[in-house]
């Protein structure tokens, strides 16, 4: 195809530099095209991502602009905090009861509406969904009426079943905090886990649940042997993408309780806060911020991982 | 028809689950427009006399420059990060240049990263440069973290763009600037749709940057003008469930309008 358009040009020489030419301007195209997204990314995540590691290694204040190399001295500090264990432990809590809840009940929900419901599945979706659409500060602050110790609706809820509610508050008792951020973290994302399940499942061959019914199968047997293995990609990913946000969390904590009382509700990403702009303490903020980035960067490595398999297998 | 046990049983679940999730939003709106008394003794009545008046005040004490403000930042962000994406995306999927591989793996690996972790050296960059306390230091690093996720998206899509509109477009002279904005891009739609819905409801409801960025009231986003009202308010519900109805109004009705593209954008990546 090249030869016949190049046929009036005898030398092989100038061929080549035309081609490596046309080449060339075709790569700086490229270049070009890429290049505001490249600046942009470079200088605003890439760069400050290498600023916290290089940060953490420094007393450094944001306010006093005071700076003191302290080499490994803030992750040392960091083993020795009893707050900064706690708020990882928080984070972990989050994690696996997420997991639990969000996933476990998300599965079962789309299962019953998949296989179960005919009137109303649209409804139900868009109504389970709306939550995940609202910011996490609205969410936080209405939740903050309903879990007021004096006259909320979650007391009332909690005494028309016949239980007590806490005297120290949903949000006012250390043991407790935690839970009662997690049933609104849950309230607002198991819908999303559902919806994605829920085409995960819509996407499984209805011809298998006929051959089954054939055989004679219950539902929870075909529950357990077809549904299940075939959305098993997409409950990978739905916990992966839990997970990260658990380990992410922070506007809702934020908005309910500011990580306290005394600390009980801390997660990395309050703390992170706390530390650099109430405190002053930005180069131990950016030592949390370092191992808030692990967590993340690794998770997020095995998300990307598996986000391109499915498109392999199928 | 068969009436089964069974069947009852699960519409019974899905249908008090589906309540449980409702309930709060909806007594958000009915309170809304209520008086305080009316808010503690029937919560889930109607209100027996709207008052407007919570939505006027909520309304005249900010949420009017808020939602503003909320609607510049988020627009001008989401124009940007589209643009901004789209010309790499095409690039990195449609132009075989050295060290492609490499800026793609280097930008997607970017979704990893959560802002959190960068508020520090944001903040020590935005403030050596004046751009704390403006919008524009709130949507450079909004462009910026809106990036990976979108060029993941596009990139996908592009791969898949029939290469004879290209060419022939090429043919008639257009530039490479043209061919991505003038043709590639109004034949992307849905995949440009999923992008803008994502990232809008995202900036939308972003609250950790607005946070350390914004200080002025008067440049205050949605969610972090909340925040003043939780402080101001706190007492006042009626006013707090009002501004709070109005913060969440524009969301909800586009999702119930776009309910499908929503949907479909907001779950994407993990198809």
């Amino acid at each position: 195809m090249t030869d016949s358009l190049q046929t009036h040009k005898p030398l092989a020489t100038t061929r080549r530099t035309r081609v490596s030419a046309r080449q060339k301007r075709e790569w700086l195209d490229g270049y070009v095209l890429v290049a505001p997204a490249i600046i942009l990314f470079v200088l605003l995540v890439v760069y400050p991502m290498f600023s916290t590691i290089y940060l953490s290694l420094f007393d450094y204040g944001l306010t006093d602009a005071r700076i003191r190399f302290v080499g490994l001295g803030n992750f040392v500090d960091l083993t020795q905090d009893a707050v900064f264990w706690r708020s990882l432990r928080n984070n972990l809590t989050i994690l696996v009861v997420s997991v639990i809840v969000q996933v476990g009940l998300g599965l079962i929900l789309a299962a019953l509406i998949d296989r179960g419901i005919r009137w109303g599945k649209g409804l139900a979706r868009t109504l389970n969904f709306a939550p995940v659409v609202m910011s996490a500060v609205a969410v936080g602050i209405l939740w903050q009426l309903i879990y007021d110790p004096t006259v909320g609706l979650a007391n009332h809820f909690v005494r028309a079943i016949g239980l007590t509610p806490p005297t120290q508050g949903w949000l006012g008792d250390p043991n407790i905090v935690i839970y009662s951020i997690l049933v609104v973290a849950c309230w607002q994302y198991t819908g999303y886990v559902m919806i994605i399940i829920l085409a995960g499942m819509q996407s499984v061959s209805q011809e298998l649940y006929e051959a089954a019914e054939i055989d004679g199968a219950t539902e929870l047997r075909k529950f357990f042997h077809i549904t299940l293995p075939s959305i098993r990609n997409v409950n990978i990913a739905v916990i992966l993408i839990t997970m990260i946000g658990a380990i992410k969390v922070f506007d809702l904590v934020y908005i309910l309780t500011r990580g306290g009382p005394a600390n009980a509700s801390q997660v990395m990403g309050t703390y992170i806060y706390y530390n650099a702009f109430t405190v002053n303490q930005a180069g131990y903020a950016s030592a949390i911020s370092v191992v808030l980035l692990v967590f993340a960067l690794v998770l997020g490595f095995l998300q990307l991982r598996l986000s391109y398999r499915p498109r392999e297998d199928a | 028809m068969r009436l089964r046990l069974s069947t009852v049983l699960v519409y019974l679940l899905v249908g008090v689950y589906t309540l449980l999730v409702a309930l709060p939003i909806v007594w958000m709106f009915l309170s809304s427009t209520k008086t305080m008394r009316e808010l503690f003794t029937a919560p889930f009545a109607l209100p027996s006399d709207p008052q407007w008046s919570n939505f006027i005040r909520a309304w005249e004490s900010g949420i009017s420059h808020y939602l503003a403000n909320s609607l510049l930042v988020t627009s001008v962000s989401v124009i940007l990060i589209v643009l901004v994406s789209a010309l790499a995306a095409y690039s990195l999927a449609r132009i075989n240049f050295p060290g492609r591989v490499f800026i793609y793996l280097l930008l997607i690996a970017g979704f990893a990263i959560p802002v959190h972790t960068v508020l520090v050296p944001l903040y020590r960059t935005l403030n050596g440069v004046n751009l704390i306390n403006t919008h524009v230091g709130l949507i450079l690093p909004y462009v910026a973290f809106g990036i990976p996720f979108s060029i993941l998206l596009l990139y996908a899509f592009f791969l898949e763009f029939p290469a004879e509109i290209e060419d022939a477009a090429r043919i008639d002279g257009c530039t490479i600037w043209q061919l991505v904005i003038q043709i590639v891009m109004p034949l992307s739609m849905p995949a440009l749709v999923s992008v803008i819905i994502f990232q809008a409801v995202f900036l939308w409801n972003e609250f950790s940057l607005a946070l350390i960025v914004i200080r002025d009231d008067a440049l205050r986003t949605i969610p972090l003008g909340l925040t003043k009202f939780q402080g101001q308010w706190s007492t006042n519900w009626t006013l707090m469930l009002a501004s709070l109805s109005m913060a969440t109004l524009p969301v909800l009705l586009l999702f119930v309008i776009l309910q499908r593209h929503f949907i479909r954008s907001l779950v994407g990546f993990s198809k």
